[in-house]
Formats: C-alpha cells, sequence, structure tokens
C-alpha cells in the first residue's frame, strides 16, 4: 500500500506548476501579469488546505493517530484504575507463571549447551524393538568403548562415569571429601574445553597402571588451592594416592559431569559415552559405523536379554540425551502454564466485555460525532495491546521471582543445566504471549463492538444484556473446566508423593543422623584396615553422650542400593539364580536403624572373616525365593547360610522400573566378611554412611562424629550429615518439585476462576440494581433476589465442573507413568476437587449478592 | 467570470470528481490544470471545479493505482506533472461509469416519473 512516499516539496512544484499554466492562459484572454495570477489563485481555492490533505493522506498521520490512541487509552486506563489494576495483575500472574515454566523448558529443551558446535556433539542410543521396546542411552562396557575408540573414524569419542563419586582428597592439612568425575582421554577434546593451563588426558591415562594425574576445575582450584599458579606437575593426595596435577580448568567450563576434579577411567562397569562428528562425516556414516563395529562384540548381552528383538544403535544430540528423562515434565507443565493463559484470557475478555459495553455511550457518541467503526475499534485494540504489554513486562518480573524460588526448590545438580537464564528467547517467548493474551482477550469485545446501536445507545440507559451475559457464562464455564482438570491433576500428583512419603519404612527414622565417606582409597583396600575403621569409628561414635547405637552400612534406606546376582544353593530352588540388593552392614545396623527381626538372629560380632559366611535377608527375599517359607537356615551361593529375616525398607529401586521407591529383595552382609578383592571396586560406587541413633537433640552431635572418625582416622572427611528426613526429601525430590509447581499453577487457576465468578455475579448485581429494587419493592424478598442472581454463577460453575470432569477422563491417562499408589480415577481426589470448586463458586458468587441487601427500594424507584 | 456566474454553476457531488478525472484521462495523459479545464470545458462550464480540490484528488488515485505521474513538459513548455490512465483505473472507469449511469437513471424515474410512462 505505501509505495514510495511523494515529497511535499514535489506537491508544492506541482501546484505552483497549476497556478503558471492557469495563469498563462487568463493572461492569452487579455488579463494583466497581475490580474491573471490572482484570479488563477481564486480558482484554485485555499493552497494551504490542498497541502494539509496531501499530508493526511500521506503515512505519518498513521502514527500521529497511534500515539493519539496511546495517550488516550492511557487516560482511559488511568480514570479506571480498578480495572487496570486487576487486568494488569491477571495478566501478570499468568504470563508469568508461562515465563517461568518457559525459561526451564528453554533451558532444557531449546537452548543450546555451553559447547562449541553443539548440534556436532551426540551420544549414543540402543534402540530395541520386539516384544519390549525401548530406547535408552546406551550404557558401554570395556569392549564397546574400544570398539567405538578404535572403530568409528566418523566419530570423535569419549566415555565418562555416568556421574560423579566422593573421593577424598587430601593437601597439606586440608581433607576435603569432593565430587570426582571419572573420564578417558579426549572427554574434554569432545566438549571442545581446553584447560586454563596444563594439558588434557591422553592415552597414555587410559591405560591400566598408567600415571596418576588429574584436571582440576576452576572453582576447586581457587577454593582450595588459593588459585596456587604453580599447582602443575605438584602431587596432591586423593584417595590416600598421589596424583599429578597436568590441568585446571577455565573458569566458567562446565561439563555433563560437573565435577570438582577429573581422574582417568579406570575398569569400570558401566560408562556413558559423549561424541563429536568429524570434518566431514555425517551422523548416518556414524551411526553405520557403530552398528558395524559393535556386531563385532563377544559378548551381545542385549540379544541375551531381549530374545527375538531387533537391536540398532544411534546417535542422538547430546542435549537431547542429558535431558531427555525431564522432557516430558517440562512439557506438561508448560501445558498447564498454557491453560493458565487461557483462563486468565477467559477471564479478561469477561472484564473488558463488560468495560465496552459500560462504555456504550461514549462509543455512541462518537460515532455520532463521525468517529469510523474501524476508528473506534482501533481504540479498543490499543488499550489491550497496552494493558498486555504492561501486565508482560510485570509479568517477566513475576516471572523471574518464580523462577528463583523454583530453583531454591530443587536439589543440586538436579537439572542438567548449568543455569535456567532469562534470555532473549525468553523475552521473545514472554511478547509474544502477551500479544496473544491481548488478542484473545480482545476479539470478543471487539466484536461486540460492531453492534453498537447509535440511537438506542444513546438515549437508553440500560446496559446492553442477554447476549453478551450468555458469553460471559460460557467463558467463565470454560476456564472452570481447565481449573478441574488442573486441580484433579495436581490431586493425583499429591496422592502419589503422600502415598511414596508414608510407605511403611520398615525402620525408625526418627532420630538418626547419617554422614558419608569415601573409602575409595588406598589406605582402606586393605579388609584389615577396612574392619578396624567401621569397629573403631561406631565405637567411639556410641561414646558421645546421648546416642544410643552407632552403625555403618554401604547404603541406608531410601537411597539406590549394590545389585548384584544370587544363586540359591539348597532344596527345591537349588540353582536358581536372580538379581537382589546386596548391603554390607556393621552388626549395629540393624538395631540402629531399629528394624524389626521377623525370624532368626540379626548379624553379630561373631560374623567374622574366617567364619562361616551367614546373611540377613528381608521378607521381600523371602516371599521371591521361598514362596514366603522361612528362609532361616538356608543356602545360598553355595555356602552363605541365611540366619535371619528382617522388615522390608523402602529403597530407591535400581531392580526394577517403576516406583522412585519400594521394598526389592535385599541381603544384608557382614562388613567384615565382604570379599576383599571387591572392596576397592564397591566403594569407587558406594560410599558407604555413618548412622548414629540418638535418645534427643544432642549439642554438636554432627561435630562429635567428626571428631569420632577423626579418632580412628584423622584424614577421613564426612560429606555432609543428613537426617532419614533427608535422604528421603533428596530420592522423592522430582516428585517434591511436580506437586509444589502444579500445585501452584492449580491454585493460580482456581484463584483465577473465583476472580472471574465473582466479576460476573457482582456485575449482573450492579446492572440489574434497578431491576432488584422494583421486584423488592413488588415484594421480592432479599433471599430470592440473592438466589436469583447467583444462580448465573453458579450455573457456570456446575457447567463448567461437569465439562472438566469429562475432560479429566481422557486428559489424566496420560500421568498414569507418574502415579504410584493411586489410580488415575481415583474417588477421593474428584470429591475433593468437586468439593473445593463448589465452596469456591459458593464464596464467589455469595460474597457479591449480598450487595443486594443494601439496595434500597424506594432510591431505585427515585431514580427512575 | 463574475460571482453571479460561479453561484449558478453545479458543486460537484461527492465521488464524481475521481469520476470526471478519470473520464478525462482517457484521451491520454494530461497534466492537472489541463484536467481541471477539460472538465470545465466538457460540461459547457456548468461544473465548478475548485482547482485545489482537484490535486488531493490526484493523489488518491495515484496512490490507488488508477493512474500514474510523471514530470515533464507542457506544450507551452512549461514544467508539469503528467497523469497517465492505467489499466486499473481502465476498469475502475467502466464500472463508475456503469454506477453512476444507473444512479442517474434511478434518480431520473424519481424526480420525472411521467416521462418513464
Amino acid at each position: 500500500m505505501f509505495r514510495r512516499k511523494r515529497k511535499a516539496s514535489d506537491f508544492s512544484a506541482e501546484i505552483e506548476a497549476h497556478i503558471q499554466h492557469e495563469s498563462e492562459r487568463l493572461r492569452e484572454q487579455g488579463l494583466s501579469e497581475e490580474d491573471a495570477r490572482a484570479a488563477a489563485r481564486r480558482a484554485f481555492g485555499n493552497i494551504m488546505r490542498a497541502e494539509e490533505r496531501f499530508y493526511e493522506s500521506s503515512r505519518q498521520l498513521w502514527w500521529d493517530h497511534l500515539l493519539q490512541d496511546l495517550r488516550f487509552g492511557l487516560r482511559m486506563l488511568g480514570r479506571n484504575p480498578g480495572f487496570t489494576f486487576t487486568v494488569i495483575l491477571t495478566l501478570a500472574l499468568s504470563i508469568g507463571a508461562n515465563t517461568a515454566i518457559f525459561s526451564v523448558v528453554n533451558a532444557l529443551i531449546l537452548k543450546s549447551p555451553p559447547y562449541s558446535h553443539p548440534e556436532r556433539m551426540g551420544t549414543i542410543y540402543t534402540q530395541i524393538t520386539g516384544a519390549v521396546a525401548s530406547d535408552e542411552r546406551h550404557k558401554l562396557n570395556g569392549e564397546q568403548w574400544e570398539l567405538l575408540r578404535d572403530n568409528v573414524p566418523s566419530l570423535l569419542s569419549a566415555v565418562s562415569s555416568p556421574s560423579t563419586s566422593g573421593i577424598n582428597l587430601q593437601a597439606n592439612s586440608h581433607v576435603e571429601y569432593v565430587h570426582g568425575g571419572r573420564i578417558s582421554a579426549h572427554y574434554f577434546d569432545v566438549l571442545a574445553v581446553q584447560p586454563m593451563t596444563g594439558r588434557n588426558f591422553s592415552e597414555d591415562e587410559d591405560r591400566p597402571h598408567g600415571p596418576k594425574s588429574t584436571i582440576l576445575s576452576y572453582r576447586l582450584w581457587r577454593n582450595t588451592f588459593s588459585s596456587n599458579a604453580n599447582i602443575l606437575g605438584q602431587p596432591i593426595l586423593l584417595k590416600g594416592e598421589p596424583f599429578t596435577v597436568i590441568g585446571v580448568l577455565p573458569e566458567g567450563a562446565t561439563t555433563p559431569l560437573n565435577a570438582d576434579l577429573y581422574t582417568a577411567l579406570q575398569p569400570s562397569r558401566e560408562v556413558e559415552s559423549i561424541t563429536r562428528l568429524r570434518d566431514g562425516a555425517t551422523w548416518q556414516q556414524a551411526n553405520a559405523e557403530i552398528n558395524r563395529a559393535w556386531s563385532l562384540r563377544a559378548h551381545r548381552y542385549e540379544l541375551k536379554d531381549h530374545p527375538g528383538a531387533q537391536v540398532t544403535y544411534h546417535s542422538v544430540q547430546l542435549q537431547k540425551g542429558q535431558t531427555d528423562s525431564l522432557r516430558p515434565q517440562a512439557l506438561a507443565l508448560m501445558l498447564a502454564a498454557g491453560f493458565i493463559l487461557l483462563i486468565a484470557s477467559a477471564n479478561l475478555a469477561g472484564l473488558t466485555l463488560v468495560r465496552m459495553l459500560r462504555r456504550t455511550s461514549e462509543v455512541a457518541t462518537r460515532m455520532a460525532l463521525g468517529a469510523s467503526r474501524w476508528q473506534i475499534q482501533k481504540q479498543f485494540w490499543v488499550e489491550n495491546l497496552l494493558l498486555a504489554l504492561v501486565g508482560g513486562a510485570v509479568g517477566i518480573g513475576v516471572g523471574f521471582l518464580a523462577l528463583r524460588c523454583f530453583l531454591l526448590l530443587l536439589p543440586e545438580h538436579f537439572l542438567p543445566v548449568t543455569g535456567v537464564p532469562l534470555d532473549g528467547r525468553v523475552m521473545g517467548f514472554t511478547l509474544a504471549v502477551s500479544l496473544f493474551t491481548s488478542i484473545l482477550f480482545g476479539m470478543l469485545p471487539a466484536l461486540a463492538a460492531r453492534n453498537v446501536d447509535l440511537r438506542s445507545s444513546m438515549t437508553s440507559r440500560a446496559v446492553a444484556g442477554g447476549g453478551s451475559q450468555r458469553l460471559r457464562q460460557g467463558l467463565i464455564a470454560g476456564e472452570v473446566a481447565l481449573t478441574v482438570v488442573l486441580l484433579a491433576a495436581s490431586g493425583l500428583l499429591i496422592r502419589t508423593l503422600v502415598h511414596l512419603e508414608t510407605l511403611p519404612p520398615g525402620f525408625n527414622s526418627n532420630g538418626v543422623m547419617t554422614a558419608k565417606a569415601s573409602l575409595d582409597d588406598r589406605r582402606f583396600y586393605d579388609p584389615e584396615v577396612f574392619r578396624k575403621l567401621l569397629d573403631e569409628s561406631t565405637a567411639a561414635m556410641r561414646q558421645i553422650p546421648g546416642v544410643q547405637n552407632a552403625a555403618v552400612g554401604m547404603s541406608l534406606p531410601y537411597e539406590r542400593t549394590l545389585n548384584d546376582g544370587v544363586i540359591l544353593s539348597d532344596g527345591r530352588e537349588a540353582g536358581q539364580q536372580d538379581q537382589t540388593d546386596v548391603v554390607y552392614v556393621t552388626p549395629g545396623y540393624f538395631g540402629t536403624l531399629q528394624m524389626p527381626l521377623s525370624a532368626g538372629r540379626v548379624l553379630s560380632e561373631g560374623d567374622g572373616p574366617d567364619r562361616q559366611h551367614v546373611v540377613v535377608v528381608n521378607e521381600a527375599f523371602a516371599r521371591k525365593f521361598y514362596g514366603g517359607t522361612s528362609p532361616v537356615g538356608r543356602y545360598i551361593n553355595k555356602d552363605t547360610l541365611i540366619v535371619g529375616e528382617v522388615a522390608d525398607v523402602s529403597v530407591s529401586s535400581g531392580l526394577y522400573e517403576g516406583a522412585p521407591l519400594m521394598s526389592e529383595q535385599t541381603m544384608y552382609i557382614p562388613a567384615a566378611q565382604v570379599d576383599p578383592q571387591s572392596l576397592a571396586l564397591l566403594h569407587v560406587w558406594f560410599q558407604p554412611s555413618w548412622i548414629v541413633r540418638a535418645a534427643g537433640p544432642v549439642d554438636g552431635l554432627t561435630a562429635q562424629m567428626q571428631r569420632a572418625l577423626a579418632s580412628v582416622d584423622p584424614n577421613l572427611p564426612f560429606s555432609g550429615f543428613y537426617s532419614m528426613r533427608d535422604l528421603l526429601a533428596k530420592t522423592l525430590a522430582t516428585q517434591r518439585v511436580e506437586v509444589a509447581l502444579l500445585s501452584a499453577m492449580a491454585a493460580l487457576a482456581l484463584l483465577l476462576s473465583a476472580v472471574g465468578i465473582f466479576a460476573l455475579v457482582s456485575n449482573m448485581v450492579a446492572q440489574r440494581t434497578r431491576e432488584i429494587g422494583i421486584r423488592m419493592a413488588l415484594g421480592s424478598t432479599v433471599r430470592q433476589a440473592m438466589v436469583q442472581i447467583g444462580r448465573c454463577g453458579a450455573g457456570a460453575s456446575v457447567l463448567g465442573l461437569v465439562l472438566g470432569l469429562t475432560l479429566c477422563v481422557g486428559a489424566l491417562r496420560v500421568m498414569r507413568s507418574v502415579l504410584y499408589g493411586v489410580g488415575v480415577y481415583d474417588a477421593p481426589t474428584i470429591v475433593t476437587v468437586i468439593l473445593t470448586l463448589a465452596s469456591v463458586t459458593l464464596i464467589a458468587t455469595a460474597v457479591p449478592t449480598l450487595r443486594i441487601a443494601r439496595i434500597d427500594p424506594a432510591k431505585t424507584l427515585r431514580d427512575e | 467570470m463574475s460571482t453571479q456566474e460561479a453561484k449558478e454553476r453545479l458543486d460537484l457531488l461527492q465521488g464524481t470528481l475521481d469520476l470526471l478525472i478519470l473520464r478525462t484521462l482517457i484521451f491520454g495523459s494530461q497534466h492537472g490544470q489541463g484536467i481541471a479545464r477539460a472538465i470545465q470545458l466538457t460540461s459547457d462550464e456548468e461544473f465548478l471545479v475548485e482547482h485545489g480540490a482537484l490535486y488531493p484528488a490526484l493523489q488518491r488515485l495515484e496512490e490507488r493505482g488508477s493512474i500514474s505521474a510523471k514530470w515533464g513538459i507542457s506544450s507551452n513548455h512549461r514544467k508539469a506533472r503528467f497523469y497517465t490512465l492505467t489499466a486499473a483505473g481502465r476498469k475502475q472507469l467502466v464500472k463508475e461509469t456503469a454506477r453512476w449511469k444507473r444512479l442517474a437513471a434511478a434518480i431520473g424515474r424519481i424526480l420525472d416519473p411521467a416521462k418513464e410512462d
């Protein structure tokens, strides 16, 4: 529409040319030069007016009008502070919720990881099709790693331990429990991270019994080594052995492991791969090479585990591989946030509709004065846009605060990203959401404005009625329906969390304090030293005044345990093989945790290394392997005797896919009888916990525990102290976060719906004051009037409830995989939702109808 | 021309100016003053075209793409902006002419019903 703009000077030149032509013509008819020019000007009319009209037709005017509309809009909004405040608050809350959730989605899914060319980085997934299909990140063994390294030329590959493990760092007199990551050569090359000083690991360090070297993170180098510039080549004591520092990472460098320091990968059962596509290679080539290389393996355990299945391997972007497990949750939350936006928009549409109708006479006056419908429409759109932008700006603030609170709620390293920034993409999203909302809530009122009838609206005082009322009721029903879905979903998650937190623990969790220490340390590879440490340190802790008992266990209830094979050796079950959880414990473990003994005896000091090998199993073990008959006196693993049976405790499942907490078959072996060869390896994976039970609160218990440990080994630091509640919270972190977020959103939805119903009813009261007054003058009671008015709010809410429950039937099914101990169609949840909504509806309709009692029929009639 | 004469002339109905401009340009390109003159001459001096009103109308038509404009030299060797009818303008002219004829006929029937019979 706007072509190259014509200049005003060009237009003036044309007018000048006209005057000259015209005066020339008049001169030819015999007029004098002067008269001719004057007559030409007269015939032309007002030159200024022509120039003005030319200016008006150009597009500057469009901008002028916009500014004018903006100024007018601001004035109108300022004149109606209640409305403006409500709208901006609603927008700020809903847009804030969306901003916060989107920034998490952005950080997890959209934002590139902080490495160079992240799109060329990947990890390997195993895809199994057949009876049991799966597509998961592949855990490599040593053989696969070597094949990947040597036979896949398209990729630069590296592997690492799946997570960090606690190790002891000793520098001069300072001892510290740090998180070490074990990595292969080229790990930092794949990440394209170069050390600030020093070098990366080479193939030398990868060899068994290669040089012992370590690379420090910037943070550890600064905090523990005071930014010592001469650190390179210095030996530091790690795991009780000297390691040479060969490099320090630059500030801000991150890795998927996020460890305090890195050591070379030692033989390990399972490692994870990270890969970088070499220049010129494609992912298709790489995948073909991986599949070819790994088909050469001697032991294809996947085929054994999944007979008849098709097993292939493929590369997946590192970003996706790192965040896969959190994606469904993040997207579900985004959906919930979208619901909030719709609910808020429905509310605002209702509010602006009412405001629009109140302004009917203003609109009519403006139209009578010559404003076009488009001008009126434009005015409303500008006002809506203004509101949406202000709401969006405040929403960013709200989102920022919400995000901070949310991140505080998360346990450390919960999200596999270094930060959740409010970056340009989030800002863009918020802006888009704001604009979208303004269109959403502005559309209805704008449509309604099209039907303003000039004459009737200027003369009558009555505000337009029926149709818009039904529309508003429909909007309320819609938002209540979405609220019901959110309430039901959060209700189910709450029930799940309650179920998990109130599982019978199988022990007494009150009054127990625990602390981990790393025994992945040369000093404790000797079983003799290991036993001495456990015996003497627990004895020392029992001496602390107020402490009743103390023990050590390789893992604790609620934690992940070691899984190992077991062979049943006698009776009908002889030869049967299966997997079981294994925990080594000191004899005091059962007493300290107060685990009830159901048969036989618990372990004792007498179960020494050279005595009969014994174990205590739990009830789940007895049920699973002995059909519930007593396992006491039976033999497993050839010559190991089961001497007792204890209650089940909840553990973080390692054996089965399923609930985050469950009871699994477990056997407890005496720490003194742990196979000396596997001691070192066990302690790479597991950091045992010291447990003390005190009758009541003990002053400085943790310091005294540390002192008791130090009395046996002054160079063994504890990682930190946790109560059993802390451990439970850590295990259920995901569930807690889900509950907190979804409940917050459901509460917000409920609040918005309540506001919507309240606004609907109070508007009804305001509109029909006259009518009610007349009715009351004619003999209607206040109560009848209240019921009559309140019915519209309650009706909308009931309709929304029915609609919402219908939606739930389909929508809640997708939640099945995150629910434990509660069904998708859970009667208590649904009843609670209905009751909550009913009481909120009752309050939201009753409060505004109370105003009816104050209506004075005499006054209303006088006003007539 | 005297003031008396001017008063008796017809004021242009709204919207008809565009039609007259397009009609005038059908004989070839012309500048503003020429268009004004032509309208007056062909209407036997019945219409009062305020020259000043002509230019915003020309501007509007140009923006709509009904006519195009180019600076050139007039027959008496002066600079002038020449307007030419575009294809779209031709179409518009046909449409508007038909519309106008229907309108005129209808008004004629109302004002002078006897003539129809």
